[in-house]
């Protein structure tokens, strides 16, 4: 079975990555559950059980096709939120369990523990949140959306937005960089930097409602609000396994929240 | 609930200047946000709930496709649309001066709901500006959740001074053919 999304639509969708794994076949609403399901057990596992859930996420992200990607973002999101973590809870909240290390400089080895459980968590979390992002393309969440009933509206609030930021990204950059060319200084001080920014945004924000009414009249033309539901024509496929998996992660999501809770 | 077509239009392209707005400030390395100026534009033009909603959505979409800890602030952008609105409502987006205030009074609910978000979802830091901030306060004697709250109202007045400045900017200079749709936007007229 081909993948949903070829590589032109994954132009537009900036972290997914098209393949033909058993995660970009699968129904988006089967991914997002899984997702969720792997949330919830990072909530409540203890740091040796949230890294596992990372490492696991990253071996079952490259025998997808998207580890590469899925590893890069993950060291680039948590590299920072690791070093802030080890310093803040080890070294500068104060806690009863303080130890000498060099000089004045002391550190907290429970600050230390709680500063790799919180990083792990939030590992895990990403983790998950990426797998599902880099194989799932946000076009097929909206057709599993609109075959589900989800009203035209609330599709064009999510998709039009998809459609739009590669675009205008791009015409950001070209803004900045035609302002650089006028003398516009982008690399000095702070005022300079903080002066600079109005001639960066208020052009683009111009451009992003120069069409609103263009647009309204077009989408009123095409009635696209006449009818409550949307009738998808190439729907995700799905199947009663998949119906069956997701009933199952839903109950696992909510007994791993729940019980804890209870056993508390 | 249900918005008009240019409403939705005004929202989709909010989340838009949101999205990029972030993206402008990390072009000129400022430790700023800049990813409410849609929010608050769609606050005053449409109101409250409009607002609300463009700033819910702009960390939900940001999260699927970008950044999946932006999805963790939901709550906070919501908070500073609806914020926004309401300053419209009450006729504080009527001048340039009273922007700057409604942005640094939209910062106070925004830090109140973001301070528990960063430190029991994320233990006090998020790996940007603040951070180095909030190790400051801790290094001289304050809780983590003060430094977190202190550093982080800091960034937040300025940022959505300056996020308010820019959409009333905005809002002010657009064309009558295009805010005469939206009625709440006479809340804002002088």
């Amino acid at each position: 079975m081909s993948s949903r999304s070829g590589p032109q639509s994954g132009q537009t969708a900036l972290l997914f990555l098209p393949g033909d794994s058993l995660l970009h076949r699968a129904n988006p609403l089967t991914s997002l559950i899984f997702m969720l399901w792997m949330i919830s057990a990072a909530a409540v596992l203890p740091t040796i059980g949230t890294t596992i859930l990372i490492v696991a996420g990253v071996a079952l992200s490259f025998a997808m096709g998207v580890g590469p990607r899925v590893t890069k973002r993950l060291v680039i999101t948590m590299l920072p939120l690791l070093v802030a973590l080890l310093v803040v809870h080890g070294f500068l909240v104060s806690r009863p369990d303080f130890i000498p290390l060099v000089g004045p400089l002391t550190y907290s080895p429970t600050g230390l523990e709680y500063a790799a459980q919180v990083v792990t968590r939030i590992g895990a979390m990403l983790t998950a949140s990426l797998i599902f992002v880099t194989t799932t393309h946000p076009g097929d969440i909206l057709k599993s959306l609109d075959q589900r009933g989800v009203s035209p509206g609330v599709s064009y609030l999510i998709a039009s937005p998809l459609l739009l930021i590669e675009p205008f990204s791009e015409r950001a950059k070209a803004i900045r960089d035609a302002q650089r060319a006028r003398g516009l200084d982008l690399t000095s001080t702070f005022k300079a930097r903080f002066k600079a920014l109005p001639a960066l945004l208020i052009p683009l924000i111009t451009l992003a409602l120069s069409d609103l009414d263009h647009r309204a009249s077009i989408l009123n033309s095409r009635a696209f609000r006449a009818q409550k539901h949307r009738t998808v024509i190439d729907a995700p496929p799905d199947d009663r396994f998949q119906v069956w998996l997701r009933r199952v992660l839903i109950v696992l999501a909510i007994a791993q929240l729940g019980i804890p809770l209870l056993w508390r | 609930m249900k918005f008009d077509t240019r409403t939705l239009i005004l929202i989709a392209a909010a989340i838009v200047i949101n999205i990029v707005g972030g993206q402008i400030a990390h072009f000129v390395k400022l430790p700023l946000y800049l990813d409410s100026v849609g929010t608050i534009l769609v606050g005053i033009l449409a109101g409250p709930w409009a607002g609300g909603i463009a700033g819910l959505l702009t960390n939900l979409v940001w999260g699927l496709i970008l950044n999946p800890v932006a999805a963790a602030f939901a709550p906070v952008a919501l908070v500073i649309g609806i914020a926004a609105g309401f300053l419209a409502r009450a006729g504080w987006f009527k001048s340039w001066w009273q922007s700057i205030i409604s942005g640094a009074i939209i910062a106070v609910p925004s830090t109140i709901i973001a301070v528990p978000i960063i430190v029991y979802m994320f233990g006090g830091v998020t790996g940007g500006g603040p951070d180095f901030a909030a190790a400051y306060l801790l290094a001289v004697g304050t809780s983590l959740i003060q430094s977190v709250a202190f550093s982080n109202l800091g960034i937040n007045i300025l940022d959505k001074a300056l996020a308010a400045l820019i959409a009333w900017v905005v809002a002010s200079r657009l064309p009558t053919r295009l805010t005469s749709s939206f009625g709440f936007f006479s809340y804002s007229k002088a």
